[in-house]
């Protein structure tokens, strides 16, 4: 009864998770957060560059 | 070009862009721009239309011309372009036209109402976003051409959180003192804690109710977006989120001056617990403003212990992680924990928190860019026009009725025509910062008391004064453009997140978050109110 339950839980919540992963454009938590990562890295060095470094 | 039809929305808005673009450069609209005054984005205004608008008539050209393919460039680049082009539109609707009308028409309105709506409803770019998405969605629907962009809304939103830590510095937490550091994590986690165990309580789901403990706790949209993967949040619990402590911060800001004042609390004291009881900055401002705008110590006491809950995020994300891993009844290790469940992106923040309070982006002791430097600079001098005027007014006995430190500011200003250290202390750099800084508080203090009535002083001398002030306030210029980064992710994501919210969504929440956030709200402003008027007297700050 209990593993019912439990497989019944973990159903739902993979269900949740797909549900919440079709509404964005990456495949994954982690690739999305290094995306953002990364393309702020290089915003931040390109702000640097031509506000501090260059100027 | 067999697919010209599907993509003609987006070409359409390429066009609309680079028109737009260039009757701006050509000036076109600049009385316009004026009236609302938002003539100084001209140039931003002109590269992010010409910008945008090309990449959406070359992407549309393309996505035309092929057929719909499934590499990283279909993926990321061709599909979404459409919907990220309308959100930018939107976007730039709100931020250039929406948002400054809105400000005019509340200014008008003031002497009317009695409040300045813009400032009582919030009614910024973070409110018009999310309105706009929800209206949209809910009125015509999302148009098909957009709904892969609109899916990049979390995404750009990570990257308004990460580009958040440019904007703070060590140096503030460390202007504070230890126990208003210990007032201000107690009250953080324990918000956090009432409302988890208010959650369960009234039996919601933990993902509405992890949401909505950091966004109560710590500050609002920032900590609503970090929080929601940890605890696998949906769009609609975020904008839940946000909405109830937009609308708690209206119901306080009014309440917060009034009870202040009748309690008789300090200039220190209120800013303290405005800082801690309110959660949006804009809302905390406000609040300070409203019970003392002539005393500058309240509104930076409270922007102080406001801005220093975000940088318990971190910690909080971690709280979090840990809460809900164990209600999810999963076995956690201190691993599991800190390298699995913490969100890259808040690494991001941090890493930009830590270049910022090392000095890369500006000084150090910057606070959102903004920076004191009585270093010696002809930029930094009054004029020669003010400078006489001064001189004048003090050969006149003008500042006779000032007390012994302001006098000796004001006689120091004329004397080296900047506010700055002593000219023979300027080697000892700590020292010579700290007497031009004091000096500068003083001037601060003249100017507040002939704001006040209580000092009379020309007009030509307080200018000659807030000049002096001024020019020692300086900003960085890196940290500027970071935020204006920052603050278009943010426009972009709660637009995006706007549209992810249906009324169905809406239904299913029910009104319990809101209860939940009122009564968290309440109890930790009633707690930090006896706090505050227990503890805190009037320094508060190194």
């Amino acid at each position: 009864m209990n593993e019912n339950k439990e497989t019944n839980t973990q159903t739902n919540d993979a269900q949740d998770d797909n549900e919440e992963r079709a509404l964005s454009v990456f495949s994954s938590e982690r690739n999305e957060d290094m995306t953002a990562l990364i393309l702020c890295l290089i915003t931040t060095f390109m702000v640097l560059l031509f506000t501090k470094w260059l100027v | 070009m067999p697919r010209m039809k599907d993509n003609m929305p987006t070409i359409i808005m390429g066009m609309f862009l680079i028109v737009y673009g260039l009757i701006v450069k050509t000036e076109g609209l600049l009385p316009v721009m004026k009236y609302l005054n938002t003539h100084k984005s001209m140039d931003l205004q002109v590269t992010l239309c010409l910008v945008l608008g090309g990449l959406a008539l070359v992407g549309a050209l393309i996505s035309s011309s092929k057929k719909p393919g499934d590499s990283l460039f279909d993926h990321f680049f061709l599909q979404p372009l459409g919907g990220v082009v309308m959100i930018m539109v939107i976007a730039m609707a709100i931020r250039w036209y929406l948002e400054p009308l809105v400000m005019i028409m509340s200014g008008s309105l003031e002497p009317v109402l009695g409040f300045g709506v813009y400032k009582v409803l919030n009614l910024n770019y973070v409110v018009l976003g999310i309105l706009a998405g929800v209206v949209l969605t809910n009125s015509y629907g999302i148009p098909e051409f957009a709904v892969p962009g609109v899916k990049c809304a979390r995404f750009v939103l990570k990257m308004g959180v990460i580009m958040l830590g440019a904007r703070y510095s060590f140096a503030e937490l460390a202007k504070l003192g230890v126990y208003s550091v210990w007032l201000i994590g107690f009250f953080v986690l324990g918000t956090v804690f009432l409302v988890l165990w208010m959650g369960n309580l009234f039996k919601q789901p933990k993902t509405m109710t992890g949401v909505l403990a950091a966004g109560m706790g710590v500050c609002g949209v920032s900590a609503t977006v970090a929080v929601a993967p940890v605890v696998k949040a949906k769009s609609t619990e975020m904008a839940y989120t946000i909405g109830t402590i937009l609308t708690f911060g209206i119901i306080c800001m009014f309440i917060f001056p009034t009870v202040g004042k009748l309690a008789g609390m300090n200039a220190v004291q209120f800013g303290a617990w405005a800082g801690t009881g309110i959660l949006n900055s804009a809302q905390v401002a406000a609040a300070a403003l409203a019970f003392n705008a002539v005393d500058i110590k309240t509104l930076k006491v409270a922007e102080i212990f406001n801005i220093t809950r975000v940088l318990f995020l971190p910690i909080i994300v971690l709280v979090l992680a840990t809460w809900f891993g164990k209600e999810s009844g999963h076995k956690l290790t201190f691993k599991t924990v800190v390298v699995d469940k913490f969100p890259l992106f808040i690494v991001g923040f941090l890493i930009l928190f830590a270049m910022s309070s090392m000095g890369i982006f500006s000084p150090p002791s910057h606070y959102k860019g903004k920076f004191i430097d009585v270093s010696y600079n002809d930029r930094t001098q009054v004029t020669p026009e003010e400078w006489e005027t001064l001189n004048r007014a003090a050969g006149e006995g003008a500042f006779a009725a000032l007390n012994p430190e302001q006098k000796a500011a004001v006689d120091d200003l004329i004397h080296q025509r900047q506010i700055a250290g002593n000219y023979d202390e300027r080697s000892d750099r700590t020292k010579f910062d700290r007497v031009g800084r004091a000096r500068m508080t003083q001037l601060e203090s003249v100017l507040s008391q002939a704001k006040a009535n209580t000092l009379t002083l020309s007009a030509e001398v307080t200018g000659a004064i807030k000049h002096a002030v001024k020019q020692v306030h300086k900003s960085s210029k890196t940290v500027v453009t970071l935020t204006d980064f920052m603050i278009w992710f943010f426009a972009f994501g709660l637009i995006g997140l706007g549209m992810q919210i249906t009324k169905k969504s809406i239904t299913q929440a029910g009104g319990w978050p809101i209860v939940m956030g009122v009564i968290a709200g309440t109890t930790k402003a009633t707690l930090s109110f006896f706090v505050v008027l227990w503890l805190v007297k009037d320094v508060v700050l190194n």
